[in-house]
Protein backbone atom coordinates (compact mmCIF):
# COMPACT_ATOMS: atom_id res chain seq x y z
CA UNK A 1 0.00 0.00 0.00
CA UNK A 2 1.37 3.65 -1.13
CA UNK A 3 -0.69 5.67 1.77
CA UNK A 4 1.94 8.03 1.60
CA UNK A 5 1.86 8.87 -2.16
CA UNK A 6 -2.41 8.86 -1.78
CA UNK A 7 -2.74 12.47 -2.01
CA UNK A 8 -0.74 12.52 -5.11
CA UNK A 9 -3.25 12.05 -8.41
CA UNK A 10 -6.34 10.50 -9.47
CA UNK A 11 -4.63 7.52 -10.67
CA UNK A 12 -3.02 6.35 -7.17
CA UNK A 13 -6.90 6.95 -6.25
CA UNK A 14 -8.07 4.26 -8.93
CA UNK A 15 -5.47 1.95 -7.30
CA UNK A 16 -6.62 2.38 -3.90
CA UNK A 17 -10.54 1.99 -4.80
CA UNK A 18 -9.86 -1.36 -6.84
CA UNK A 19 -7.87 -2.96 -3.90
CA UNK A 20 -10.83 -1.93 -1.09
CA UNK A 21 -13.02 -3.56 -3.05
CA UNK A 22 -12.19 -7.16 -1.72
CA UNK A 23 -11.79 -10.17 -3.77
CA UNK A 24 -13.45 -12.50 -5.96
CA UNK A 25 -13.03 -15.76 -5.21
CA UNK A 26 -14.70 -18.31 -7.72
CA UNK A 27 -14.74 -22.00 -6.93
CA UNK A 28 -13.77 -24.71 -9.16
CA UNK A 29 -17.61 -26.07 -9.03
CA UNK A 30 -18.86 -22.65 -10.16
CA UNK A 31 -17.10 -23.29 -13.35
CA UNK A 32 -18.23 -27.01 -13.56
CA UNK A 33 -22.04 -25.94 -13.23
CA UNK A 34 -21.91 -22.71 -15.56
CA UNK A 35 -20.00 -25.10 -18.09
CA UNK A 36 -22.89 -27.67 -17.00
CA UNK A 37 -25.73 -25.22 -17.94
CA UNK A 38 -24.47 -24.00 -21.23
CA UNK A 39 -23.83 -27.16 -22.09
CA UNK A 40 -27.36 -28.37 -21.20
CA UNK A 41 -28.88 -25.31 -23.13
CA UNK A 42 -27.85 -26.71 -26.08
CA UNK A 43 -31.38 -28.76 -27.97
CA UNK A 44 -29.46 -31.82 -28.65
CA UNK A 45 -27.52 -32.44 -25.59
CA UNK A 46 -28.06 -33.78 -22.66
CA UNK A 47 -27.04 -35.57 -19.39
CA UNK A 48 -28.10 -38.45 -16.91
CA UNK A 49 -29.44 -38.24 -13.71
CA UNK A 50 -30.96 -40.60 -10.77
CA UNK A 51 -28.93 -43.61 -10.06
CA UNK A 52 -26.70 -45.05 -6.85
CA UNK A 53 -22.86 -45.08 -7.87
CA UNK A 54 -23.77 -44.96 -11.42
CA UNK A 55 -25.70 -47.91 -11.09
CA UNK A 56 -29.67 -47.22 -12.46
CA UNK A 57 -29.07 -43.80 -14.00
CA UNK A 58 -31.18 -42.94 -16.65
CA UNK A 59 -30.29 -39.99 -19.59
CA UNK A 60 -32.09 -37.74 -19.76
CA UNK A 61 -32.38 -34.30 -22.52
CA UNK A 62 -33.32 -31.98 -19.37
CA UNK A 63 -30.49 -32.89 -17.27
CA UNK A 64 -27.33 -30.83 -17.22
CA UNK A 65 -24.48 -32.98 -17.92
CA UNK A 66 -21.92 -33.49 -16.15
CA UNK A 67 -18.70 -31.46 -16.45
CA UNK A 68 -15.06 -31.50 -14.54
CA UNK A 69 -13.13 -28.87 -14.90
CA UNK A 70 -9.17 -28.61 -14.00
CA UNK A 71 -8.05 -25.26 -12.84
CA UNK A 72 -4.46 -23.75 -13.38
CA UNK A 73 -4.08 -20.33 -12.44
CA UNK A 74 -6.52 -18.30 -15.17
CA UNK A 75 -6.90 -21.50 -17.49
CA UNK A 76 -9.29 -24.34 -17.40
CA UNK A 77 -9.20 -27.87 -18.61
CA UNK A 78 -12.97 -28.80 -19.23
CA UNK A 79 -14.03 -32.82 -19.65
CA UNK A 80 -18.12 -33.12 -20.93
CA UNK A 81 -19.81 -36.74 -20.35
CA UNK A 82 -23.13 -35.61 -22.69
CA UNK A 83 -25.47 -37.19 -24.67
CA UNK A 84 -26.47 -36.48 -27.56
CA UNK A 85 -29.60 -36.54 -30.02
CA UNK A 86 -29.66 -39.18 -32.65
CA UNK A 87 -28.73 -39.06 -35.32
CA UNK A 88 -27.13 -35.57 -35.33
CA UNK A 89 -23.51 -35.57 -37.07
CA UNK A 90 -21.29 -36.28 -34.04
CA UNK A 91 -18.19 -34.21 -35.32
CA UNK A 92 -20.50 -30.99 -35.77
CA UNK A 93 -22.79 -31.12 -32.90
CA UNK A 94 -19.71 -31.48 -30.80
CA UNK A 95 -17.60 -28.94 -32.10
CA UNK A 96 -20.42 -26.62 -32.02
CA UNK A 97 -20.86 -27.57 -28.05
CA UNK A 98 -17.17 -26.96 -27.84
CA UNK A 99 -17.20 -23.54 -29.63
CA UNK A 100 -20.24 -22.38 -27.20
CA UNK A 101 -18.65 -23.81 -23.93
CA UNK A 102 -15.36 -21.82 -24.21
CA UNK A 103 -16.92 -18.80 -25.27
CA UNK A 104 -19.73 -18.63 -22.67
CA UNK A 105 -17.34 -20.10 -20.13
CA UNK A 106 -14.59 -17.28 -20.70
CA UNK A 107 -17.36 -14.53 -21.48
CA UNK A 108 -19.20 -15.76 -17.72
CA UNK A 109 -16.39 -16.36 -15.50
CA UNK A 110 -13.06 -14.64 -17.48
CA UNK A 111 -11.42 -18.09 -16.95
CA UNK A 112 -9.21 -18.92 -20.56
CA UNK A 113 -10.81 -22.14 -21.72
CA UNK A 114 -7.63 -23.78 -23.05
CA UNK A 115 -9.55 -27.46 -23.83
CA UNK A 116 -12.74 -28.79 -24.13
CA UNK A 117 -12.53 -32.69 -24.31
CA UNK A 118 -16.00 -34.14 -24.72
CA UNK A 119 -16.85 -37.60 -24.43
CA UNK A 120 -20.18 -38.92 -25.57
CA UNK A 121 -21.76 -41.24 -22.98
CA UNK A 122 -24.79 -42.12 -24.61
CA UNK A 123 -27.39 -41.01 -27.94
CA UNK A 124 -31.07 -41.39 -27.93
CA UNK A 125 -33.61 -40.15 -30.84
CA UNK A 126 -35.87 -37.27 -29.44
CA UNK A 127 -39.07 -39.26 -29.13
CA UNK A 128 -38.10 -42.18 -28.04
CA UNK A 129 -41.22 -44.21 -27.86
CA UNK A 130 -40.39 -47.75 -25.81
CA UNK A 131 -44.29 -48.64 -26.36
CA UNK A 132 -44.05 -48.77 -22.43
CA UNK A 133 -45.86 -46.45 -19.95
CA UNK A 134 -43.13 -45.21 -17.70
CA UNK A 135 -43.77 -45.73 -13.70
CA UNK A 136 -44.29 -42.77 -12.14
CA UNK B 1 -21.41 -61.84 -35.61
CA UNK B 2 -17.94 -63.17 -34.80
CA UNK B 3 -15.06 -63.51 -36.80
CA UNK B 4 -13.20 -66.43 -37.27
CA UNK B 5 -9.14 -67.19 -38.47
CA UNK B 6 -10.20 -67.55 -42.23
CA UNK B 7 -7.06 -65.80 -43.54
CA UNK B 8 -4.58 -66.83 -40.64
CA UNK B 9 -5.66 -71.13 -41.90
CA UNK B 10 -5.42 -69.74 -45.23
CA UNK B 11 -1.69 -68.83 -44.93
CA UNK B 12 -0.63 -71.59 -42.52
CA UNK B 13 -2.25 -74.53 -44.90
CA UNK B 14 -0.95 -73.07 -48.12
CA UNK B 15 2.80 -72.74 -46.22
CA UNK B 16 2.36 -76.65 -45.05
CA UNK B 17 1.01 -77.75 -47.91
CA UNK B 18 3.74 -76.17 -49.93
CA UNK B 19 5.86 -77.85 -47.66
CA UNK B 20 4.62 -81.34 -47.82
CA UNK B 21 4.59 -80.91 -51.90
CA UNK B 22 8.16 -80.32 -51.95
CA UNK B 23 9.01 -83.31 -49.26
CA UNK B 24 6.63 -85.98 -51.37
CA UNK B 25 8.42 -84.47 -54.95
CA UNK B 26 11.53 -85.06 -53.38
CA UNK B 27 10.97 -88.53 -51.99
CA UNK B 28 9.47 -89.34 -55.71
CA UNK B 29 12.43 -88.43 -57.28
CA UNK B 30 14.71 -90.14 -54.88
CA UNK B 31 12.81 -93.55 -55.29
CA UNK B 32 12.98 -93.37 -58.96
CA UNK B 33 16.56 -92.38 -59.32
CA UNK B 34 16.05 -89.33 -61.03
CA UNK B 35 17.70 -87.45 -58.37
CA UNK B 36 20.86 -89.85 -58.55
CA UNK B 37 21.06 -89.35 -62.41
CA UNK B 38 20.85 -85.48 -62.03
CA UNK B 39 23.70 -85.37 -59.24
CA UNK B 40 25.60 -88.53 -58.95
CA UNK B 41 25.93 -87.28 -54.86
CA UNK B 42 22.58 -87.95 -54.65
CA UNK B 43 21.81 -91.67 -53.27
CA UNK B 44 20.87 -93.97 -55.92
CA UNK B 45 17.52 -95.79 -55.93
CA UNK B 46 16.85 -99.02 -53.68
CA UNK B 47 19.75 -97.74 -51.38
CA UNK B 48 19.07 -95.90 -47.79
CA UNK B 49 18.98 -92.19 -47.89
CA UNK B 50 20.67 -91.92 -44.39
CA UNK B 51 24.27 -93.43 -44.63
CA UNK B 52 25.88 -93.41 -41.34
CA UNK B 53 25.84 -93.38 -37.56
CA UNK B 54 22.64 -91.63 -36.34
CA UNK B 55 24.11 -92.13 -32.95
CA UNK B 56 27.15 -90.22 -32.96
CA UNK B 57 25.15 -87.13 -34.66
CA UNK B 58 22.91 -86.84 -31.95
CA UNK B 59 25.09 -87.53 -28.82
CA UNK B 60 26.45 -84.10 -28.02
CA UNK B 61 24.21 -82.42 -25.82
CA UNK B 62 23.41 -78.92 -27.71
CA UNK B 63 21.70 -81.07 -30.50
CA UNK B 64 19.59 -82.82 -27.49
CA UNK B 65 19.09 -78.95 -26.73
CA UNK B 66 18.54 -77.90 -30.32
CA UNK B 67 15.79 -80.44 -31.10
CA UNK B 68 14.26 -79.62 -27.58
CA UNK B 69 13.94 -75.71 -28.12
CA UNK B 70 12.56 -76.82 -31.39
CA UNK B 71 10.05 -79.08 -30.22
CA UNK B 72 8.55 -76.63 -27.84
CA UNK B 73 8.77 -74.16 -30.43
CA UNK B 74 6.61 -75.75 -33.13
CA UNK B 75 4.07 -77.46 -30.14
CA UNK B 76 3.47 -73.66 -29.21
CA UNK B 77 3.06 -72.28 -33.04
CA UNK B 78 0.59 -74.96 -33.15
CA UNK B 79 -1.09 -74.08 -29.65
CA UNK B 80 -1.42 -70.65 -30.84
CA UNK B 81 -2.89 -71.75 -33.83
CA UNK B 82 -5.60 -73.99 -32.04
CA UNK B 83 -6.09 -70.74 -29.70
CA UNK B 84 -6.77 -68.70 -32.66
CA UNK B 85 -9.55 -70.76 -33.91
CA UNK B 86 -11.86 -68.86 -31.18
CA UNK B 87 -14.06 -66.94 -32.87
CA UNK B 88 -14.18 -63.39 -31.45
CA UNK B 89 -16.20 -60.43 -31.67
CA UNK B 90 -13.54 -58.03 -32.21
CA UNK B 91 -16.00 -54.83 -31.22
CA UNK B 92 -14.25 -51.04 -31.54
CA UNK B 93 -13.41 -49.79 -28.38
CA UNK B 94 -13.73 -46.00 -28.74
CA UNK B 95 -14.39 -44.27 -31.74
CA UNK B 96 -11.70 -40.60 -31.61
CA UNK B 97 -13.88 -37.91 -33.35
CA UNK B 98 -12.20 -34.78 -32.94
CA UNK B 99 -9.90 -33.17 -35.32
CA UNK B 100 -7.82 -30.87 -33.73
CA UNK B 101 -6.68 -32.85 -30.33
CA UNK B 102 -5.45 -29.39 -28.87
CA UNK B 103 -8.60 -27.73 -28.50
CA UNK B 104 -9.78 -31.17 -26.78
CA UNK B 105 -10.77 -34.50 -27.48
CA UNK B 106 -14.15 -35.90 -28.65
CA UNK B 107 -14.89 -39.70 -27.59
CA UNK B 108 -17.86 -41.62 -28.56
CA UNK B 109 -18.35 -45.27 -27.32
CA UNK B 110 -18.86 -47.69 -30.40
CA UNK B 111 -21.02 -49.26 -27.37
CA UNK B 112 -22.95 -45.96 -27.21
CA UNK B 113 -23.52 -45.68 -31.04
CA UNK B 114 -24.26 -49.95 -31.17
CA UNK B 115 -27.08 -49.23 -28.70
CA UNK B 116 -28.65 -46.30 -30.49
CA UNK B 117 -28.80 -48.58 -33.99
CA UNK B 118 -30.17 -51.41 -31.67
CA UNK B 119 -32.88 -49.02 -29.89
CA UNK B 120 -33.69 -47.55 -33.63
CA UNK B 121 -34.00 -51.39 -34.90
CA UNK B 122 -36.29 -52.36 -31.78
CA UNK B 123 -38.83 -49.71 -32.81
CA UNK B 124 -39.00 -52.07 -36.37
CA UNK B 125 -42.33 -53.72 -36.96
CA UNK B 126 -42.04 -57.26 -36.06
CA UNK B 127 -38.65 -56.90 -34.39
CA UNK B 128 -38.50 -59.05 -31.37
CA UNK B 129 -34.65 -58.12 -30.36
CA UNK B 130 -31.31 -56.96 -31.81
CA UNK B 131 -27.68 -57.03 -30.94
CA UNK B 132 -25.32 -54.52 -33.13
CA UNK B 133 -21.91 -54.49 -33.12
CA UNK B 134 -19.41 -51.66 -34.80
CA UNK B 135 -15.92 -52.47 -36.04
CA UNK B 136 -13.47 -50.49 -37.86
CA UNK B 137 -12.11 -46.92 -37.02
CA UNK B 138 -14.71 -43.87 -36.78
CA UNK B 139 -13.50 -42.86 -40.45
CA UNK B 140 -14.14 -46.62 -41.77
CA UNK B 141 -17.21 -48.26 -39.36
CA UNK B 142 -18.27 -51.96 -40.44
CA UNK B 143 -21.69 -52.83 -39.05
CA UNK B 144 -23.00 -56.00 -38.11
CA UNK B 145 -26.70 -56.72 -37.12
CA UNK B 146 -28.27 -59.73 -35.77
CA UNK B 147 -31.88 -59.06 -35.60
CA UNK B 148 -34.65 -61.43 -34.35
CA UNK B 149 -37.63 -61.35 -35.79
CA UNK B 150 -41.45 -63.02 -35.29
CA UNK B 151 -43.06 -65.32 -37.47
CA UNK B 152 -45.23 -62.82 -38.94
CA UNK B 153 -42.83 -60.52 -39.70
CA UNK B 154 -42.27 -58.98 -43.39
CA UNK B 155 -38.71 -60.06 -43.97
CA UNK B 156 -38.10 -57.59 -47.09
CA UNK B 157 -40.22 -54.56 -45.35
CA UNK B 158 -37.18 -54.91 -42.21
CA UNK B 159 -34.69 -55.07 -44.46
CA UNK B 160 -36.16 -52.22 -46.32
CA UNK B 161 -36.31 -50.29 -43.14
CA UNK B 162 -32.84 -50.61 -42.24
CA UNK B 163 -31.57 -49.86 -45.44
CA UNK B 164 -33.50 -46.29 -45.64
CA UNK B 165 -33.57 -45.13 -42.20
CA UNK B 166 -31.10 -47.34 -39.34
CA UNK B 167 -27.70 -47.15 -41.67
CA UNK B 168 -27.90 -43.74 -43.20
CA UNK B 169 -28.67 -42.75 -39.88
CA UNK B 170 -25.76 -43.87 -38.31
CA UNK B 171 -23.86 -42.50 -41.57
CA UNK B 172 -25.37 -39.48 -40.85
CA UNK B 173 -24.03 -39.76 -37.14
CA UNK B 174 -20.36 -40.64 -38.16
CA UNK B 175 -20.82 -38.47 -40.97
CA UNK B 176 -18.80 -41.31 -43.34
CA UNK B 177 -20.60 -43.85 -45.33
CA UNK B 178 -20.35 -47.78 -43.70
CA UNK B 179 -17.67 -49.47 -45.12
CA UNK B 180 -19.16 -52.78 -44.44
CA UNK B 181 -22.77 -53.66 -43.13
CA UNK B 182 -23.63 -57.38 -42.37
CA UNK B 183 -26.84 -58.51 -41.47
CA UNK B 184 -28.40 -61.91 -40.03
CA UNK B 185 -31.80 -62.32 -39.14
CA UNK B 186 -32.95 -65.10 -36.51
CA UNK B 187 -36.66 -66.38 -36.72
CA UNK B 188 -38.69 -66.43 -33.38
CA UNK B 189 -41.87 -67.64 -31.66
CA UNK B 190 -41.94 -64.81 -29.00
CA UNK B 191 -44.43 -61.86 -30.05
CA UNK B 192 -42.25 -58.52 -30.37
CA UNK B 193 -41.81 -56.46 -26.90
CA UNK B 194 -42.53 -52.71 -28.45
CA UNK B 195 -46.29 -51.71 -29.79
CA UNK B 196 -48.05 -52.73 -26.58
CA UNK B 197 -49.16 -49.02 -26.31
CA UNK B 198 -48.98 -46.54 -28.22
CA UNK B 199 -48.85 -42.58 -28.05
CA UNK B 200 -51.98 -41.54 -29.03
CA UNK B 201 -52.95 -37.85 -30.57
CA UNK B 202 -56.48 -38.99 -31.10
CA UNK B 203 -59.36 -36.16 -29.97
CA UNK B 204 -60.85 -36.62 -26.61
CA UNK B 205 -64.94 -36.63 -26.95
CA UNK B 206 -66.50 -36.54 -23.25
Amino acid sequence: MNTAAAPAGSQDLEYRDLDSRGRTVLDRKVVEKIAGQVAGEESFAGGSSGGFLGIGAHSDFSVRPKVTVELAGNMAVLSVEIGLLYPVPLRQATEQLRRRISERVTALTGVEVRQVDITVSWLKPADEITGRRRLL
Amino acid sequence: MRQHAGVLNRTWLLILGILALAGGVLTLLAANGTLHAMSPAMPAAESPVVTGDLHTVFEPAYVTAIVLVAGVLIGALGLSWILAQIPRRNPADTYRLHQDPASGTTLCDAAALASAVENQINTLPGVVGSSALLRGTAMEPDLTMKITVNNRADIQDVLHRINTTVIPDLSTALETPLRRTGIQIEISGRNALAGTTVATTGTVIY
